[in-house]
This record gives C-alpha cells, structure tokens and sequence, in this order.
C-alpha cells in the first residue's frame, strides 16, 4: 500500500465551468464596486447638463461619451445600474417571499387548499405580466416603489409553482409519514420537514428572478412608466437615445445596453451553476 | 402482562388503495393482540404496505374499520388524535426515504417527543434507545448521508420505539439490510415487546424470517383479478373479538 | 491470498485476476476512507463468485472500480487483470482509460446487471428501443437485422418478446430485471458484474433471478455476483468472498462455506449464525468506520476469539486472514438451534 496511488478517471466537468463561475463572479464584484463606489469617490452630478458637449462620441475624457443633453454616459450608467440593481434585488425579493408562502400553504395544505390556490395562481398566470405590471404602476405616481411592487406583485407565480412542486414531492416520502406517526403537527411538517428542504429552490429561484427584475423594470422605464425620466435608469437612457441611434450616434444606447445584458448574464450564469450544485443528482461524493 | 380484553390492533373489512375503482386491498381483517407478534406475508404489490400504512392510520381506508386498544379509529393522518397516531409505532423499508436528510440520528430519533412536546426527555431517551439499539460513538452526531444504512435503520428503530407505542408496524424493516444488523434490529423490536407487551405486525415477503421471528403469520394473496385472494387466513378469532366488533 | 480453484500458473488462465486492489476517497477535513483494501481474487469463466458483506463493508465500491465508475475523489492501486481471446498479458481496468473503458470495455467485456433495473431503464421509452438502442452501438446491427438481433437478445434474458413495446413501469419487478439483464447481456461480455441483483425482490423472484444468472454462468460466463442476500449466494455460488471493512476475510468453496465444514473465520461464522433459519442471532457491535480502521484485525473488537495477537493484520493464509480462524470439524452452527452457534 506504500505505491503511489493511481488516480481514478477525473470527471470532465470541472474546467469550463471554474472559469464561468470566476468570470462571472469578477463582472459581479466589479459591478458592485462602481455601483457602491463610483457614487461615494466620484460625487458627480449624474444629472448635470452640459449642452456645449453634447453627443460627443467616446473620448479620454468621456469613456462612454456623452448624450443628447451632454450628460456623462459612463456616470448615467453607473447611477442607472444602481437604480436597477436596487429595484431588481429588493422586486426578486418580495416576489420570492409572496411565492414562497402562496407554495408552501398549497403545498402543505394539499387537496382542495391546495387545487384553489393554484387556480389563482394560473388565472394571474394568464394574464400578460408586463399589461398586469402596467396596469399596477399606472395606479400610482412615477417611482421606485410602484416598480418594485409591480415586478414583486407579477413575478411570485413562478416560484409559487417551483415551492409546491417541491413541497408535493417532498410530502410523499417515508419520513413524512414518519413525522405524522410520531405525532407532528400539520403546522410542524410544514416548518420543520418540508419548508427546509424547499428554501434552497426558493433562494435559486430569487437569485434568477433578479435579472428579470432588472429588465422588466427596464422595459417599464422604456415605455416611460417606470422611473420618472430625469432619474437615470438602463430603462429611460435606452428609452432617450433611441432617436440619436437613427442619427448614427450609437454610444447612448450600446453603453447601457451593455450594462443591462453583462450582468444579467453574470448573475444567471452563477446561478446556473448553483442549481446544478443543489441538483442531488449531481453530489456523488462517494457511493458506499 | 395485563388481560386486556381488546385486541391492540383490529383492522375489519379493509378496502384500500390508491385508486378507489381499482383498490388493492379488499376486505381484509387482521388482528393482533397484546404482545402477540404477527408476521404478514405476501408478494409485492400485494397491498401489504398499503395495509401497514393503514394500521398505522396513516392511509385513509375506502371501507373497513381500526380499531386500537377496542377504540376505533377517528381519523387519519393528522386528522387522527395524536394519541391515536402516536400509539402506532412505524418502522419503514428504506431507512434512506425515511429519515429526514437534514437531521442528525440524535434529533431523528428525538423528533417525536419534541414534537409532542416532551423535548425535555430528549437526552436521557435518545441516550438510552441509542444504547438499545447499538449506536454509539459520535454516530448520533451524523446526518443520514454519512452513516450506513443498517445505522440509519437502527435509528429509524429507535425513533419508532421512543414513544413507547402500543403496536408496532415493522413494513419490511430489514430488506435492505445484512443477516447480522437483521437478526440485532428484530432483538430489539422482540426486547422492547418483552418489557412493554406491546403488539407486533411485520410485513414482509420472507417467510423464514417472518416464521422465525412472530408468534404466526398470515398470508396477503396477489390482487391479481379481483378474485378471492385478498382473503387474510387470519387465526381463530378469540371472543373478545367478536364482542368488539 | 491464495486461491485454490484458480491456477496461476497460466495453464487455466482466469477471466478476471484482481490483485491487492486498493480503494481511498480523499475526503473534505483531510478524511481518508479506506473503503477496499488488497482484496485479491481470481474468477474463471463458467463460474460464479459470490462478494457478501454488509452494506457499507466495500463491496459496491468494489464493483464501481472494476467499471471505472468511481467519483473523481477515489484513488485506486493493485490491478484487476481482464482477459480474453488473443490477450495474453490482460486489460488492467484500474490503468485503463475512460476511452478505452467506454468503448471496449463496458458492455462489451464486461456485462452490468444493476441493483435497481427500474432506476436503470429510461422511463419514458419502451423496452425494444432501449434494447434496439443497446444492440446496435455495440453490434452494429441495422435495419431487419437489429429487429431480430433484438428479439434475440429479450429471449435471451428470457424476457418475453411480447411486452417488448411496454414501458418500464408496465413491468413488474421480475420483468424489469430480466429486462436490464437482457441490456446487460446483448455485448455478449464474457464477464457479468451483479451489483445487489436482488435488493427489494421477493424471494420467489430473487430465485428466479439468481437462477437466471447462474444459467449465464454455466453458458460459460463468469459472473460476480454482489450481495447481502446470504440465501442467493448459496443458490448459485461456486465459491464465495466474506468482505468485512474493505477486506476479503474469507474466500471459500461455496459447498465448504454453506455446508461442512462451515466457514472459518469468525465474522462469516457470525454472519451465517445470524440468518432466521440459523441461530437468528446477532454479532455484537457493528462494524468500524472505514476512516478510522484499527491497525490489526479489523473484526477484533467484537470477535469472542480475539487475543494480543489480532493487534497485528492477519494475513490471508488459504484463503482465511485470521489469527484464529475455525478448524476442524464444524461446532453447533447448527440449524434452527442453540445458541451455541452464536459464540463466534
């Protein structure tokens, strides 16, 4: 036994996906510095007007050039970023939660509870998100929290669908039964046995529901029923440099562009990642 | 031993199943008395689980009655008096399925006094059904993917017996398992009897051990064609019994 | 260890010669599992070795090794020899690659009859065209020709041609089985590995199923066959490997083990007095932790035989590693009674 050990045949999976996950971890940590940072070390006027430098193309002095009112578009980025991010975390948030509970009541709950509620669930389901989120932030005056409660009120469906499944799946094992025969209650199954088993699946959930966050509130921003436009968001810079892009002055649009798809990409990349790590399929460790 | 004058378990006229136009168990009655040990035989897919999960009032029957101690059944699953369902001990096939994975055997086998409210018990119970059963060291400490499934079973065994139930159902409790950790876990189970007269129904589909380890057994026939083969050859009935039903 | 069936001196080559094969996981906390230690065997064609022990002992890591199956964590050492027709110095499966293991190896030398056929079947396409899908990778039948081979192949298994365009989930256990034996088979693979054949299965099916591979067997197969199931082992065993805590403590003839004079290592003797139609009890204790293995005798701290001696690893001598195995004539293992044949 003193011989050098042979190594048994290595899996394949492992190289592609370290440098995705070190990619995409370095685009977030950059991400988060500007976002954190750029504000506090350069406090600059993101909003500042400067007709004599207007649409100026990229440049030393301006990286990401300037818009149609001269603005900074590297600045307006990081602040619209910001905005973005904000509404995107706090909105994926809340949407995990309302869908977290709405699933564990049915699944828990099971038989008629549970047929109910998913009835609800599939009629909201119906309707179009974005003409249901429309409709709620056209209740209430241009802001972040209208958004926020626009994406967290339209997004929690699929996660409730996600939770149930799981809580279903989990509820027909043995050790259910066992708990149930040892004298739990409904209440303790749920919070004790099942719930635990279901929150890795929810957290995931949340993490990928925060680039669709991101876009949805985008796209409100870019029908002008988001944020209030002065406020720099990834949604209302695209929104006003559509007409310069037909000009042929592309920065305003590609840089913010590029903001919104780089770290959607970074967060749903890291993300995949983790559920291939929850999948308990994959956690062969060792086979005794 | 007392005289009790109710049998511990009494299932009568039993349908049940998972589909209620095509039952896998038809009027099936089987009863076991206090201390008395009965082995229920049968192939798979004979509903022999189906009917340890109703004794255990953990499956809701389409017709027929339990009764435990002479008092019939009041509900099932949660629906039934946690006194009801706690009176019935389970032990399961796959020690696997049924162990909580995020538990530690010592919390596994604790579990149902926590939830009944007696966690203040946990530590000299666990302590001591551990030391019944064999589990010792820092194995307590394990959750279930790092210990073997004959450990994983031991504790299954323990936490079945730690609210000292009346019946105990034992659904195929050592298929899975090696004849050594077989013959220590039916000790246990036949220890626990001696000192508490509770009563026994093992499932299984090995006749040998069934024979060797209960008092009789009964046979479940196949489902196959709906023909009388559900019939449990149930040994004579004794009087009280009759009175009962 | 020795071997008294199979010859080394290459007149009567084995089919499978495993020498001091050695099994570590590397695990988190710097944790080494010792999970099989130096187990050597050989196994001829037409015969059948039967690998008992309990869960956890080592023996389905074992098998994963002789597949290269195991996870990337596992380091491996000895050699496990795989002969056949124009090959005279063997495959060595543990040096082998993953290449060479795909395209050669599995299947095609080496037959797997899993532990749980439902598990191993897709569920969602019928019998045929996971059987079609099998014969025509490793035999490269087309057309008329695969429907045949394919009929073939279930009749071979005994799996009947009429419910080949079933789902697995229309079978019943017995079906199911005789089906992944069917998909173990087509390659033809002179060698058939069983990994716990009978786990779950009635003892009518378990005997049925045992009984079906041992047919393979005696075509000329060699057939390992993995289990706890001490009852199977005795219905079609040629000789039989006792595996404690990774090691091979017994290898024997099954005719020996089973009947007179009866096994001679302690923990087998254990093993066999605990089964229901024995002394039905139990060996004290269980068995250690694979990541903290005593020096010596692995099987010492519950062993009635134990002495200073067993402080030291016993080394295998015919076929035995104890320091104090059982001679002579057989003691009261008797059947259905005392307990004297629990001692050991």
């Amino acid at each position: 036994m003193s011989a050098v050990l042979k190594g048994g045949p290595t899996l394949r999976a492992g190289r592609g996906r370290r440098l995705r996950v070190r990619a995409s971890a370095a685009v977030l940590v950059a991400v988060l510095a500007a976002v954190l940072l750029v504000p506090l070390l350069f406090p600059l006027d993101e909003q500042a007007v400067d007709m004599a430098n207007k649409l100026h193309a990229p440049s030393a002095a301006h990286p990401f050039g300037t818009d149609d009112v001269g603005r900074d578009v590297l600045l307006r980025c990081v602040y619209g970023l910001r905005v973005s991010l904000l509404v995107g975390v706090v909105a994926a948030l809340a949407a995990t939660v309302i869908g977290t509970a709405v699933g564990a009541a049915a699944g828990a709950a099971g038989g008629r509870t549970d047929r109910m509620v998913m009835r609800v669930v599939d009629v909201f389901s119906s309707v179009p998100h974005l003409l249901l989120g429309i409709f709620i932030v056209a209740m209430f005056r241009p802001g972040v929290w209208p958004v926020v409660a626009s994406v967290g009120l339209t997004h929690w469906l699929s996660t409730a669908r996600i939770v149930r499944a799981e809580m279903l799946s989990l509820r027909s094992r043995d050790f259910v039964d066992a708990a149930v025969s040892g004298g739990a209650s409904r209440w303790r199954v749920a919070v004790r046995h099942l719930l635990p088993g279901v929150l890795p699946q929810a957290g995931l959930a949340a993490v990928l529901m925060v680039p669709h966050a991101i876009w949805h509130e985008s796209a409100l921003s870019f029908l002008g029923l988001g944020l209030p436009t002065h406020r720099a968001s990834l949604g209302n810079m695209i929104q006003s440099a559509r007409g310069t892009l037909l000009a042929g002055d592309w920065w305003p649009t590609l840089f913010p562009g590029l903001f919104l798809i780089i770290p959607t990409l970074a967060i749903a990349s890291l993300a995949g990642v983790w559920r291939e790590r929850i999948n308990p399929r994959r956690r062969s460790e060792l086979m005794l | 031993m007392t005289a009790d004058p109710h049998p511990a378990l009494e299932l009568s006229g039993i349908t049940a199943g998972y589909e209620r136009r095509a039952p896998v168990l038809r009027d099936v009655s089987l009863t076991v008395h206090g201390s008395e040990a009965v082995g229920l035989l049968g192939p798979s897919g004979c509903g022999k689980s189906t009917l340890a999960k109703v004794a255990a009032l953990l499956h809701r029957p389409y017709a027929g009655t339990v009764r435990l101690g002479g008092e019939p059944a009041r509900g099932w699953r949660h629906r039934a008096p946690r006194a009801q369902r706690t009176a019935v001990g389970v032990v399961f096939q796959q020690p696997r399925l049924a162990a909580d994975p995020r538990l530690t055997l010592a919390a596994l086998i604790a579990e149902p006094l926590r939830a009944t409210g007696r966690g203040r018990e946990a530590t000299e119970r666990v302590r001591e059904l551990a030391d019944a059963v064999g589990l010792g060291g820092d194995l307590l400490d394990r959750r279930p993917h790092e210990v073997s499934d004959g450990q994983l079973q031991r504790a299954c065994v323990a936490r079945a017996l730690v609210l000292r139930p009346r019946v105990l159902v034992c659904d195929e409790m050592t298929a899975m398992l090696d004849a050594s950790t077989t013959a220590a876990l039916v000790t246990v189970v036949e220890d626990y009897r001696q000192r508490s007269g509770a009563a026994l129904l093992a499932v299984g589909h090995d006749r040998t051990l069934l024979e060797r380890w209960c008092d009789r057994t009964v046979e479940l026939a196949g489902a196959g064609g709906g023909t009388d083969g559900e019939e449990v050859r149930s040994a004579p009935r004794a009087p009280a019994d009759t009175s009962a039903g | 260890m020795s071997q008294d069936t199979a010859t080394t001196d290459g007149t009567r080559r084995p089919l499978l010669r495993v020498r001091e094969l050695t099994v570590r996981f590397g695990m988190r906390h710097g944790r080494r599992i010792a999970a099989v230690s130096d187990v050597s065997f050989d196994l001829a064609a037409g015969e059948c070795l039967a690998l008992v022990g309990e869960s956890g002992c080592g023996k389905s890591v074992l098998a994963s090794a002789l597949l290269g199956l195991l996870p990337a964590n596992a380091r491996t050492d000895g050699s496990a020899l795989l002969y056949g027709p124009g090959q005279g110095t063997g495959l060595d499966l543990l040096a082998a690659d993953e290449a060479t293991l795909a395209r050669t190896v599995r299947g095609r030398r080496v037959g797997l009859v899993p532990q749980s056929p439902a598990a191993h079947l897709t569920p969602v396409r019928t019998v045929r065209s996971q059987l079609a899908e099998t014969v025509r990778e490793l035999t490269g039948a087309r057309g008329r020709e695969l429907a045949a081979v394919t009929r073939a192949a279930a009749e071979r298994a005994a799996f009947p041609v009429d419910h080949l365009d079933r789902y697995p989930h229309q079978l019943s256990g017995g079906l199911a089985q005789r089906a992944a034996t069917a998909l173990a088979l087509v390659g033809d693979a002179p060698l058939l590995l069983a990994d716990e054949p009978t786990t779950g299965l009635d003892r009518d099916l378990v005997e049925r199923t045992v009984d079906e591979l041992r047919a393979h067997t005696d075509d000329g197969r060699g057939l390992l066959l993995i289990t706890h199931d001490l009852a199977a082992a005795e219905r079609v065993a040629d000789r039989v490997a006792v595996m404690y805590a990774g090691r091979v403590v017994e290898l024997a003839d099954a005719g020996d083990f089973f009947g007179e004079p009866g096994p001679r290592h302690p923990y087998a003797r254990g093993l066999l007095a605990a089964l229901p139609e024995r002394a039905f009890t139990p060996i004290p204790g269980m068995p250690p932790e694979l990541d903290a293995l005593p020096d010596g005798c692995a099987f010492a701290p519950r062993c009635t035989r134990a002495s200073a001696e067993c402080a030291r690893l016993p080394a295998a001598e015919e076929g035995v590693a104890c320091h104090h195995p059982v001679t002579g004539a057989r003691p009261a293992v008797g059947r259905r009674e005392g307990s004297e044949g629990s001692k050991v």
